[in-house]
């Protein structure tokens, strides 16, 4: 491929949790700016089977993620993709997942389970992964150990607790996981 | 995009995606795969410096289609595929054909991602670095 000396090069986070939890927010608030909006088109043979809202074609679903965009450096561009809220689609999307630095997965504590696929899926895929905790209401009534618990989360995850909607807390979300990947023992050979 | 004639037509015709109401690949005359397939959604784009005759006008200036000339006026300042998709509020599909046609005649230039496969002992620190500075700034 043809490379352009001048055009800064891309790594991109992925940020996962069930839908409505909070995943465009926290692209949102990061981002330098406003989420983008993109589509892509998956074959229904490789999508389940069962009648979805939205899935209205026949032969195409099709599938939209908001992302945003943080210029780290004049060299270095991070991309930040907020997952469809059904991880069924972005199991099959290959583009979206390939090449990932890391992700985050934003969980509620009010209904943890909507995060298990995502967490599943990271692990899955062995990509690293940090646990964002949003405090929608800056109460939280159980505490990082029950989460744990409850999230079956191994204890070198990081887990943080806040508000997506706030720049520092999804600052530190993103920090936390570089430290995570910083971290990582790397793999003999 | 709507699929008013959805329940009727369901039935009959399952195999062509007639419902759609502009066919997703009409943009690119009916292809549906790009000449490569080596882009990815945060391959960064950037428009060619043209050559130009000594008059200055450009000596290139192939069949381009409006989104193709769209494309080459947003990658002034490099986008990232998703980006450009966005932008032409096309599926990232679509676009990667019209980005592939461009990139082909040399008017784009096509920046892959920086790899970090783990396999090959993690991404790179220095890479993680400069990431983590840049998010301290945030």
């Amino acid at each position: 491929m043809t490379t352009s000396p001048t055009a800064p090069s891309a790594v991109k986070i992925l940020i996962a949790g069930g839908f409505g939890v909070g995943k465009t927010t926290l692209v949102g608030a990061v981002s330098e700016v406003a989420p983008l909006r993109t589509e892509e088109y998956l074959t229904q043979a490789s999508v389940g089977v069962d009648s979805l809202t939205g899935v209205g074609r026949k032969n195409t679903t099709t599938v939209a993620l908001d992302f945003g965009r943080i210029t780290v450096s004049p060299e270095l561009v991070v991309y930040l993709f907020g997952t469809p809220g059904q991880e069924r689609f972005w199991f099959m999307w290959n583009d979206l997942v390939n090449g990932a630095l890391g992700g985050v997965v934003i969980a509620d504590t009010r209904r943890l389970e909507t995060s298990f696929a995502s967490i599943d899926f990271f692990e899955s895929r062995d990509i690293p992964f940090v646990v964002a905790i949003n405090c929608f209401h800056g109460h939280n009534t159980r505490t990082t150990e029950e989460i744990r618990a409850a999230l079956d989360l191994d204890p070198h995850v990081p887990l943080l607790v806040g508000d997506v909607r706030e720049r520092t807390f999804g600052r530190d979300v993103l920090l936390a996981l570089v430290d995570h990947l910083m971290s990582l023992p790397a793999a003999v050979g | 995009m709507t699929s008013y004639r959805y329940e009727e037509e369901d039935e009959q015709e399952t195999e062509d995606g007639a419902h759609t109401m502009v066919r997703p690949y009409t943009i690119t005359r009916g292809r549906t795969a790009p000449e490569r397939d080596d882009f990815s959604l945060i391959t960064v784009l950037t428009t060619a410096e043209q050559a130009v005759d000594e008059h200055g006008v450009p000596l290139r200036v192939g069949r381009l289609q409006p989104e193709h000339r769209m494309i080459l006026d947003r990658c002034r300042r490099p986008a990232a595929v998703a980006e450009v998709a966005a932008g032409l509020d096309l599926p990232v599909s679509v676009t990667k054909i019209l980005l592939a046609d461009l990139v082909a005649q040399d008017l784009l230039l096509a920046r892959a991602p920086l790899t970090v496969a783990r396999a090959s002992g993690g991404a790179d620190m220095g890479l993680l670095a400069a990431v983590r500075d840049g998010l301290r700034r945030l």
